[in-house]
């Protein structure tokens, strides 16, 4: 599926900022299953500098800095992205007990770099409140791919996702007392619950395709992907209880949401600020 | 040397330490900010031998952890050839992702570096930890030489002890080189948290010892990848920065967002190669504790040599069979977080109940890689005078090493640290321990090799714009806090012998002229002309003492006193020794307490005051004349001056055009409050004319007090700030002091003296009004166009559903 994706980041500011600086990741990553056919990112007023660079992930990261004073800040990201379903899951007997094992070992193929994913970030820090929560899901040799679609269904289940009800300033452990939050919520929340069974999972930040039934198709979203020894990764989006296939776009991946902060910045002067956010993403006829 | 006699000697050593304002702050303290240093006047020896074995190990511990964040940060071979555990560094905290990838420019991650050694009873040496973000201590180990050379200098000499002065010559270098890389004339600038940092102190002592900016991270900006230092005349570009910030609070851009320390966009500039950072960003992922275990083998890898010096025995957690030899000797050990952290502290299981103990083994099982597990160092003691006598305590030994553009070089001595209690194994600042001068013996050259010949080019003669914005702010309102505080002794010395009792009190000070005065200055409420005399006389004594003593009210001496220091303490790398010992004694004039029968008229105060005005005109002096003419003594005089006119343009207000009919006492009382009495009469005998108060105290610009004398200043100081707009002929500030100026040259006195139908004097009020306002103006034009810091705010654009 073809699709055309625009992202509308709008600043408005209580009094002019003189300057500002500002890191994006905002270009959809190159996959298997996913081809990037333009990408381009405007900003208003015209930046001094545009920069770009890969981070440590391997996210394309876009830098720029605005140096004439100004009251509002726009930054509209636009890109035209083929989506092919992921390949369907062959269900590997590998049981999750074998997959943190040999990750722990690190001596397959991607282990090494799925290490990276295995212990506590800066928003995602595991307590045994998680690992409890596990329990009932993990149970002795039960296969790595059933029990972790369980995990997305139970997260999908007891949780209550209601939009705003929390900020990012909001500690993951917080919202998984409450059982309620928005997505990045659900994806920490899950990656947690994994970590503390001491299986590697990254945060994805992408976008949903408009007008489907899921929720948080219209702003950013985010979901999980976990590492399967001898296969790879595999995505899984526990607020909509799916394994994302074709109509999920991914932006980037890190540690958790600190680490592909799609947009982020800093100002000089400017006082409080208020943010509009707009997505789209539309199918595209060939 | 008999205890006696040391005792008496260290009576200087006290005194040094506190007229030199060697503090160190800690944490939660009920005192304040800053506290007198803590430091033992007997130093701890270290023999020759003993000194060159030291001396090798730290240069190549030094190497190693160098050549550790090269491969960590770049490669990571030592990762994929399995002799670095990959937990210890993915999940390591003090890894920032940001700072991978990046070689710093000059090649070089660790320009500073210092390690915690102990001793154990049987004279082995032991690293107990590494310091490699922005290691602390060397400025203070210098300043415990100053000290103990001037208290011991019979000792201190016969015993051949090595120098310092060699070691931060050969630092100076090392970041010199790196900073030129190729260009002439680099700039280099010491970037701090601030002045409530625990040491700020070392890091203005720093500063002025190499002369180089102190600056905090809204002092730098970043442009194209570059950055630039905010000075009076513009943006001038950085080569080198010497960070005392840590790793995490560099950019708030890329690192932590929470925080607005450091400077967004830095770690872009670092990256793009234009700037250098010392220590590099993430070296402090080389205090990791858990690290040591592994060091040996390091060392064979990356130095194809023997750690000389080996690190206090180490087992990390995270692999089973350490695991096993902790869980089974866990009484013989001391547990440590696996990843250094601020604030916790080691446990020690032998001392603990069984419950606790087993509590404890059960976390370690849980989440064994983030426990480390050290042996316990017997530490060995040293003489420490107590005012008893001499005890033994506890020492660990904080040595230094510097890249000095080719190799490591060590500081031959440290600052060897006392532990508080007898018996006490914690050796920390942080916790109020104390300190010791460290005295390494030999014939210092033979050791050392000949100074390296700087290579680099510098401009000795820099452009006087090139002072931080920030800090010509400060020395702008030091100017005006000083001279508010002299113009408040100088009203109240004048006012208190009103209160002497005596109704007639001819012509000087009655308490009638204090109160309409007082009340005109808006220091006392509207309605005290006419309350009955007792209680006039009161409101007067209360205010007076309160003006004297109470540290809250805001036009009192001792808040404006507050400020002075508050401003001092940001400025400390540019104030002289002799400036800092008179503010001293300033704030212990103020510090005592009110006396304690508040009725009674504060004459004792007198003296008090008549001292402070001496101490105070030190102070001014010595800040005046100790400054070179650039723009920061010009904005020191012209916070001065405006100060001093504000204050004489108020007095002329209540004391001339709001006063009564009978204006001799009022006029009397100006004249000595303006200490012009002398020359009035001088000029014009005694009879008291308004006009020919208003012309001395106003219009003569030969009269240091005048108004006008303080615009003809101030229009020379303005005419000299740096150029910001060629296109502008007459720039706003400019304009301001001369319209200023022109109304009081033009100013017919005699007419200005003369009362109104009403009996009023209105013509001279509107002219001290517009006057007041123009200097308002002044100031606030100053500091927009020179002196203004916009503050930073995060943008966080994400929202979701």
């Amino acid at each position: 599926m073809l699709y055309r994706a625009r992202h509308v980041t709008r600043y408005v500011y209580e009094s002019p900022v003189s300057h500002s600086l500002n890191e994006v990741r905002l270009t959809p990553r190159v996959l298997d299953y996913q081809q990037l056919h333009e990408s381009a990112i405007r900003v208003e007023p015209e930046p001094a500098s545009f920069q770009f660079r890969k981070d440590y992930f391997g996210n394309d990261v876009t830098t720029f800095s605005v140096f004439e004073t100004h009251d509002r800040l726009t930054t509209t990201a636009t890109s035209i992205v083929e989506v092919q379903a992921e390949p369907a899951t062959i269900e590997p007997a590998v049981t999750w007990e074998e997959a943190r094992n040999e990750i722990a070992n690190h001596t397959g193929p991607g282990c090494l770099e799925a290490l990276e994913f295995v212990f506590d970030s800066p928003f995602v820090t595991t307590t045994p409140e998680l690992l409890e929560f596990a329990a009932p899901t993990f149970t002795p040799r039960r296969p790595l791919i059933d029990a972790v679609k369980e995990l997305s269904h139970r997260i999908y289940t007891e949780f209550h996702y209601q939009p705003k009800s929390t900020s990012i300033e909001m500690p993951m452990i917080e919202a998984f007392r409450l059982k309620t939050g928005v997505c990045q919520d659900f994806a920490h929340i899950m990656i947690g619950t994994l970590r503390s069974l001491h299986l590697a999972a990254r945060y994805v930040s992408g976008y949903l395709r408009s007008g489907t039934k899921y929720q948080g198709a219209e702003a950013s979203h985010a979901w999980v992907s976990v590492f399967v020894p001898s296969r790879g990764w595999q995505a899984f989006d526990p607020t909509n209880d799916v394994l994302p296939s074709g109509n999920h776009l991914t932006l980037a991946w890190g540690r958790d949401y600190g680490d592909v902060t799609p947009v982020k910045g800093v100002a000089i002067g400017g006082g409080g600020h208020t943010v509009e956010v707009e997505v789209e993403v539309r199918p595209l006829a060939r | 040397m008999g205890f006696q006699q040391l005792s008496r000697r260290w009576q200087t050593g006290i005194q040094v330490i506190q007229s030199n304002g060697i503090t160190y702050n800690v944490y939660g303290d009920p005192q304040g900010k800053e506290r007198p240093w803590p430091m033992d006047p007997i130093p701890l020896i270290i023999a020759e031998e003993e000194w060159v074995f030291i001396e090798r190990a730290i240069a190549q511990r030094a190497q190693l952890l160098d050549s550790l964040l090269r491969d960590l940060y770049g490669p990571q071979e030592l990762i994929h050839e399995n002799r670095y555990p990959p937990a210890l560094l993915y999940g390591n905290p003090h890894f920032p992702r940001p700072a991978a990838g990046i070689v710093p420019r000059g090649g070089v991650f660790l320009h500073a570096y210092a390690a915690d050694l102990a001793r154990s009873p049987d004279g082995r040496w032991w690293v107990i930890t590494d310091r490699t973000q922005s290691p602390s201590g060397m400025g203070y180990a210098l300043e415990n030489r100053l000290v103990s050379a001037r208290v011991l200098p019979n000792v201190f000499s016969q015993y051949q002890v090595r120098q310092l002065g060699r070691y931060f010559d050969a630092q100076r270098n090392g970041l010199l080189a790196t900073a030129a890389n190729g260009r002439s004339s680099p700039r280099m600038v010491l970037l701090t948290p601030g002045p409530n940092n625990e040491t700020y102190f070392e890091h203005a002592f720093q500063a002025k010892y190499w002369g180089l900016p102190l600056v905090e991270g809204a002092d730098l900006t970043v442009r194209d990848n570059r950055v630039y230092l905010k000075t009076l005349a513009g943006l001038d570009p950085v080569d080198l920065i010497l960070r005392r910030l840590d790793d995490s609070y560099c950019d708030p851009l890329e690192l932590r967002s929470d925080s607005l320390l450091g400077v967004p966009g830095l770690m872009q500039a670092v990256r793009s190669g234009t700037v250098t950072l010392a220590n590099a960003v993430g070296s402090g992922l080389m205090e990791t504790p858990a690290q040591m275990a592994f060091l040996p083998g390091l060392c064979q890898r990356l130095l194809g040599e023997e750690l000389l010096m080996p690190s206090v025995a180490t087992w990390w957690c995270g692999q089973d069979a350490p695991l096993r030899y902790v869980l089974d000797h866990l009484e013989e050990v001391v547990i440590k977080p696996a990843f250094a952290r601020l604030g916790h502290h080691p446990y020690f299981p032998a001392s603990m109940p069984d419950g606790e103990r087993r509590e404890l083994a059960h976390r370690i099982q849980a989440e064994p890689e983030q426990f480390v597990a050290q042996e316990q160092v017997a530490l060995s003691s040293a003489p420490v005078r107590t005012d008893t006598g001499l005890v033994p305590r506890h020492v660990s030994l904080r040595v230094f090493a510097a890249w000095d553009g080719q190799g490591y070089t060590v500081m031959p001595g440290g600052l060897t640290r006392v532990s508080t209690a007898d018996q006490s194994l914690v050796v920390t600042m942080q916790q109020g321990g104390g300190s010791k001068d460290t005295w390494v013996l030999g014939s210092a050259d033979e050791h050392v090799s000949p100074s390296r010949p700087m290579n680099v080019e510098v401009d000795a003669r820099r452009n006087q714009g090139d002072l931080p914005s920030r800090v010509a702010d400060n020395l702008y309102w030091l100017g005006r806090y000083t001279e508010r505080v002299e113009g408040g002794v100088r009203l109240v010395r004048v006012l208190l012998p009103g209160l002497s009792g005596e109704e007639d009190f001819g012509r000087s000070a009655s308490l009638d002229t204090c109160i309409r005065l007082l009340t005109g200055l808006y220091l006392l409420p509207p309605e005290s002309p006419k309350l009955s005399l007792a209680q006039q006389r009161w409101q007067v004594q209360r205010l007076l003492t309160d003006m004297v003593y109470d540290p809250a009210r805001i036009s009192g001496l001792g808040w404006n006193l507050k400020q002075i220091r508050r401003l001092s303490w940001r400025l400390k790398e540019r104030l002289s020794a002799d400036t800092w010992r008179v503010l001293q004694e300033l704030e212990t004039e103020f510090a005592r307490t009110p006396p304690a029968v508040p009725e009674q008229p504060p004459f004792a105060e007198m003296n008090l005051l008549d001292h402070a005005i001496f101490t105070l005109s030190a102070f001014a002096g010595l800040l005046m004349e100790n400054m070179t003419r650039g723009h920061g003594w010009r904005f020191l005089d012209i916070g001065r001056r405006i100060e001093r006119a504000l204050q004489m343009v108020e007095l002329l207000r209540s004391g001339i055009a709001q006063a009564p009919a009978d204006l001799d006492p009022y006029l009397e009382m100006l004249l000595q409050i303006a200490d012009s009495s002398i020359t009035y009469r001088t000029r014009y005998l005694t009879t008291l004319r308004a006009g020919l108060v208003l012309d001395l105290l106003l219009a003569d610009e030969g009269n240091p007090r005048s108004v006008a004398f303080q615009l003809s200043r101030l229009q020379k100081h303005v005419e000299h700030l740096p150029e910001r707009d060629e296109t502008e002929r007459y720039p706003l500030e400019q304009r301001l002091v001369l319209k200023a100026l022109a109304s009081v040259r033009l100013a017919r006195l005699d007419d200005l003296a003369l009362r109104e139908s009403a009996g009023q004097l209105g013509d001279l009020e509107r002219l001290l009004k517009q006057l007041r306002t123009d200097l308002t103006e002044l100031s606030e034009a100053l500091t927009a166009k020179f002196l203004s810091h916009l503050t930073p705010s995060r943008l966080s654009g994400s929202a979701w559903d």
